[in-house]
């Protein structure tokens, strides 16, 4: 008796569950908004962000948007910073997302994409014009998905003064890994001799900091290819500098928590290769005195050799996509918010935030270097205007595992519990299964 | 209701002791043996020198809270402040919402504990004290469900909850938390150590089971439902995933979430995330030491010397 | 056992009023489990046959999920991590939890302070407990491992940061964290045993030992059994003190089957085959449930 209770129930639910999951086309997540009317009357479109008071480049987004287009406001919804994507496919799947939201790392738009939760926007891509980069990574099989409006780019950070009291030579335009390596360990025994305890660099322990380099760089690199050799050169050069001591080693930085904003802004270390978004971090914490006062400049990635070409380095860029279950009459609001995003007006507006926009241009350089405090030497303004940045992972089905495997040998090799050939071919391996 | 818990008291010894003796056992203090000194400084120097050891992480917590923040994590581990900076704990409370938290988590916590209570007990007596078919099967499937791992059906629960329309409000949380099984089975569990004859005997006097289940089961259990009310309580208070996912609208925010929030959007803000954990523990801390008190009662202190 | 009112007075029409008394005292709780969490558990059952991704509808995939799992070398890595920490983990919180609860169900000055003191671990921010326990693990500069260098070990374990040795140092970390925990439950149930039989056993000259093997153990039974199912049940689904600890690592040497079946929902996207491993971890559980379940009626008669 008690299990056909258990049985009926269990199979209305069931209904009830495949119904939603193929349906939902009911969001009203903002009841507020003033839906129903034409498209001259005021619309309400939302969108999602995280950590709304300290990332600012929503808002500046959505106001300046708005100060276009009086007739459509956006609204910004906020979510958890570090478990976006968690929140997001929660509300997805329930159908109580908001029109638009932002795709925070490139590694999961693949989820979106694949899922159907994300509107062809190719019409808005073509319309903006080649100074928008990034376009290409959410494009698949032809058809764009979102746009994006932010490109990150990995540099250097260097310490002026630690160069000037050890004496050694800044970086020029060009410089090689071997190069950077030598300058950790002269800065390392340098600056001992001055009596401080400062090292030469300072890596942190994502997986990023060796192998988002090696992909970019490597001229055979390609984590679906299943061979990883490319990576080998990389690791070692990182070990070495671990050993040298020329570099806080791997086990010490995961076991103390160290935070990299730390370790450079309280003078630990006189370079770190850091991605862009750190430069309003920097600023933020001298400003708060987190950070202690000293001068600084950035430096363009460490290349393989110099050959002349524009500096390579790794960068994923931030986009905005739409959700398919927006109300129809909202539609050409939103796709007018994604061609706004990805144009000039809207990447000078985040440049002078201290946001890397996606949009390139000498107006965005000159707006990013207005901002007080951003170091405005030659070689900084080189580093962020001249750069071939490429994605960190390609999109694909496989990206998410095959990173998966690769992110357990970095820990396993750079904690020093497996040989650089050991923890390769573990990654090989199990790269290989899912791949095949 | 005291004098009934005393007589189900005097009974459960009574029928213990083989059904003898019928008056109320009032006496339950036994003679005290000698302990010698030596041996009791002994035990105290272990259990304070454990004690400190437990606490470690708690004092770094609360030392951290009072650093700068990029003082917080270095090496090696620094122990002390350099200067205390009391002013942190102000900072939070103008930074954050953690008025709102707070009362927000008390609020959800009181009223699943309470709800887990009754349900739970009352769902247990029926396990354990009454017999009928499927009871045991029905059990089972109580148990299996906290086999299963929340991350995998998350998502179907919060589709369902979504259709259900809690989505989004403190009905959610409480929805999630006040019906679990642990409740049922730990109070079942504890139900099955008080003899049958004890109910028999009620059943006898004329009780009806709901009876028995107010008059003798609830006041004989009080150490299980204070155990399953501390363990409730501190649950809800620390739990993160389920705020996480059901609590959108920051208002609505309890005290986990809104800290791992504040962790996000101030992530080098380490001193003042360590004084949002420390004031988080607090409450804590303060219903465990009156709670614990429950769990005296009923022995004798010789029973377990030597 | 305890005497019911069925074998008082058998009877069918007796025993449909039993029925209807015991679901009315279920009935409160079973409600909000039932629509609550076994339905969606059912569901869950049920996705572990489909390639559900959360999003569109679940198409019907049969037992290919299962099939795939056979040769996914990550499963069964973080099958054999789960076993280990399970392994080590039970009989150590068990002992542990056990002996905390009997040196502090006495009077005692501070008593109070003291069973506190055991339960703080479990409501400490977690944050904080991996911060202090790793600082502590430090291979290089670590006070543990100044310890033993100073007590002549020259070449002390790499604790977290070691392949070999970081799931013996996360399952410390684990049973410091989980002790007052299962005290709490323990102390519950050693209030329910009559002092009398204490003083019985006294009278008959028993010596402490016997008196916890002959008295304690036996009237603990309920609690024990309680506190190992669920002890059971909580080492098998180990998930957030292993994600703030190791996140896994080194390598794979801390990756256990939640976090698995985490990744595979939520970074994979890949809800049916993430389903699928959870039944199989539910599998495991509810037989060695089932298991102890068994025992323990034998044990009871």
């Amino acid at each position: 008796m008690k299990r056909s209770i258990v049985g009926g129930l269990s199979v209305a639910a069931l209904v009830s569950l495949t119904l939603t999951a193929c349906g939902g086309d009911d969001t009203g997540t903002d009841p507020a908004a003033g839906g129903g009317g034409g498209s001259d009357e005021p619309v309400t479109i939302s969108l999602a962000g995280w950590s709304l008071s300290t990332t600012p480049e929503f808002q500046v987004l959505a106001d300046a948007f708005h100060e276009q287009n009086p007739d459509v406001t956006v609204e910004v919804n906020e979510y958890d910073a570090t478990n976006y994507d968690t929140q997001m496919i929660a509300d997805l799947a329930a159908g109580s997302a908001p029109d638009m939201y932002v795709l925070k790392n490139l590694l999961n738009f693949f989820t979106y994409q694949d899922g159907g939760q994300l509107m062809d926007v190719s019409d808005v891509a073509g319309s903006l014009d080649e100074n928008t980069n990034g376009l290409d990574a959410y494009e698949v099989d032809g058809t764009t998905y979102a746009v994006p409006y932010r490109q990150d780019s990995w540099y250097v950070y260097y310490n002026k003064d630690l160069f000037t009291a050890a004496g050694v030579e800044e970086p020029g335009e060009c410089w090689t890994w071997d190069e950077y390596a030598q300058k950790a360990k002269d800065l390392t025994t340098a600056l001992a001799a001055t009596g401080s305890d400062a090292k030469g660099t300072y890596q942190h322990t994502w997986q990023s900091t060796v192998q988002g380099f090696a992909n970019a760089q490597s001229p055979d690199a390609d984590i679906l290819g299943g061979e990883y050799d490319y990576l080998a050169p990389y690791y070692e050069r990182s070990l070495d500098l671990q050993d040298s001591g020329a570099q806080i080693d791997y086990g010490t930085v995961s076991t103390n928590s160290l935070t990299y904003q730390s370790q450079f802004g309280t003078q630990k270390a006189a370079m770190m290769p850091m991605g862009s978004w750190y430069v309003a971090t920097l600023l933020a914490q001298q400003e708060s005195g987190d950070a202690d006062t000293f001068a600084w400049g950035i430096a363009p990635a460490p290349q393989l050799e110099c050959t002349g070409d524009d500096p390579v380095t790794f960068g994923d860029p931030t986009g905005i996509g739409i959700n398919p279950a927006i109300d129809e009459d909202e539609q050409a609001a939103a796709k007018e918010f994604l061609s706004f995003i990805g144009s000039e007006e809207a990447a000078q507006a985040l440049a002078s935030i201290g946001i890397t926009p996606a949009y390139s241009s000498d107006a965005v350089t000159e707006a990013y270097f207005g901002i007080e405090g951003v170091p405005t030497d030659e070689l900084s303004k080189y580093a962020f205007g001249t750069h071939d940045t490429r994605p960190e992972n390609p999109v694909s089905e496989h990206t998410a595992a095959v990173q998966g495997a690769l992110g357990d040998a970095h820990s396993a090799i750079m904690s020093g519990s497996s040989s650089v050939e050991d923890g390769l071919a573990a990654a090989e391996s199990e790269a290989t299964s899912e791949l095949g | 209701m005291t004098t009934t818990s005393a007589n189900a008291q005097a009974v459960t010894r009574g029928k213990a002791l083989g059904g003898a003796s019928g008056g109320p056992v009032r006496e339950r203090r036994a003679p005290r043996r000698p302990v010698s000194t030596v041996g009791r400084v002994l035990g105290y120097l272990v259990l304070v020198v454990a004690a400190a050891a437990v606490l470690l992480p708690f004092f770094w917590m609360v030392t951290s809270s009072l650093k700068t923040n990029n003082a917080v994590f270095t090496i090696p581990i620094q122990w002390l402040p350099e200067d205390a900076r009391w002013q942190n704990y102000l900072e939070i409370w103008r930074k954050s919402d953690m008025g709102t938290w707070i009362k927000n988590t008390m609020l959800l916590s009181a009223v699943i504990t309470a709800l887990q209570l009754f349900t739970g007990s009352f769902a247990a007596y029926g396990f354990s004290k009454v017999r009928f078919p499927g009871r045991d099967v029905l059990f089972l499937v109580y148990v299996g469900t906290i086999a299963v791992p929340w991350q995998a059906y998350m998502i179907p629960q919060f589709i369902l909850m979504s259709k259900l329309g809690l989505s989004n409000t403190l009905w959610a949380i409480v929805a999630l938390q006040a019906f679990s099984a642990f409740g049922v089975f730990l109070m079942k569990q504890f139900y099955e150590t008080i003899p049958g004859e004890l109910s028999e005997a009620a059943r006898v006097d004329g009780l009806t089971e709901y009876g028995i289940y107010r008059r003798i089961m609830l006041p004989l259990s009080v150490p299980a439902l204070a155990s399953l009310a501390l363990l409730t309580f501190v649950f809800v208070w620390n739990d993160y995933l389920g705020p996480l996912i059901y609590l959108r609208s920051p208002e609505l925010w309890t005290i986990q979430i809104g800290l791992k929030s504040f962790i996000g959007q101030y992530n080098a803000e380490y001193a003042l995330i360590m004084t949002g954990s420390v004031l988080s523990v607090l409450p804590i801390a303060i219903i465990f030491l009156l709670g614990q008190r429950y769990f005296i009662q009923g022995i004798a202190t010789s029973g377990m010397k030597g | 056992m305890a005497t019911t009112l069925e074998a008082r007075r058998p009877g069918s029409r007796l025993k449909r009023r039993n029925t209807l008394l015991g679901l009315s005292f279920i009935l409160p709780n079973f409600l909000g489990f039932a629509t609550l969490t076994l339905v969606p558990v059912i569901v869950l059952f049920y996705l572990s046959f489909t390639d559900w991704n959360a999003f569109g509808s679940a198409g019907w995939v049969g037992v290919e999920n299962f099939r795939e799992m056979l040769g996914d070398a990550r499963f069964w890595t973080s099958l054999r991590n789960t076993l280990y920490y399970s392994a080590l983990h039970i009989p150590l919180t068990f002992a542990v939890s056990l002996g905390l609860a009997l040196l502090l169900n006495r009077k005692l000055r501070g008593v109070a302070f003291f069973r506190t003191a055991a339960f703080f671990p479990y409501v400490t921010s977690i944050v904080a407990i991996a911060f202090v326990w790793n600082a502590l693990y430090s291979p290089d500069v670590g006070p543990i491992n100044h310890l033993l260098r100073t007590i002549g070990i020259d070449d002390p374990p790499g604790w977290t940061t070691s392949a070999d040795w970081s799931m013996p140092a996360v399952v410390l970390v684990s049973v410091w964290r989980d002790m007052g925990y299962y005290m709490l439950l323990f102390l519950a149930g050693l209030q329910t045993i009559p002092t009398e039989l204490y003083e019985a056993a006294r009278m008959d000259a028993a010596n402490a030992w016997q008196r916890f093997w002959n008295v304690t153990l036996p009237c603990l039974r309920p609690t024990t059994f309680f506190v190992t199912v669920m002890l059971t049940i909580g080492s098998f689904k180990v998930f957030d003190i292993i994600l703030v600890m190791t996140n896994g690592g080194p390598g794979t040497s801390t990756l256990v089957l939640s976090q698995y079946i985490y990744d595979q929902g939520f970074v994979e996207n890949d809800f049916g085959y993430a389903s699928s491993v959870s039944v199989v971890l539910f599998l495991i559980c509810i037989s060695v449930t089932v298991v102890q379940f068994v025992v323990n009626k034998r044990r009871a008669l």
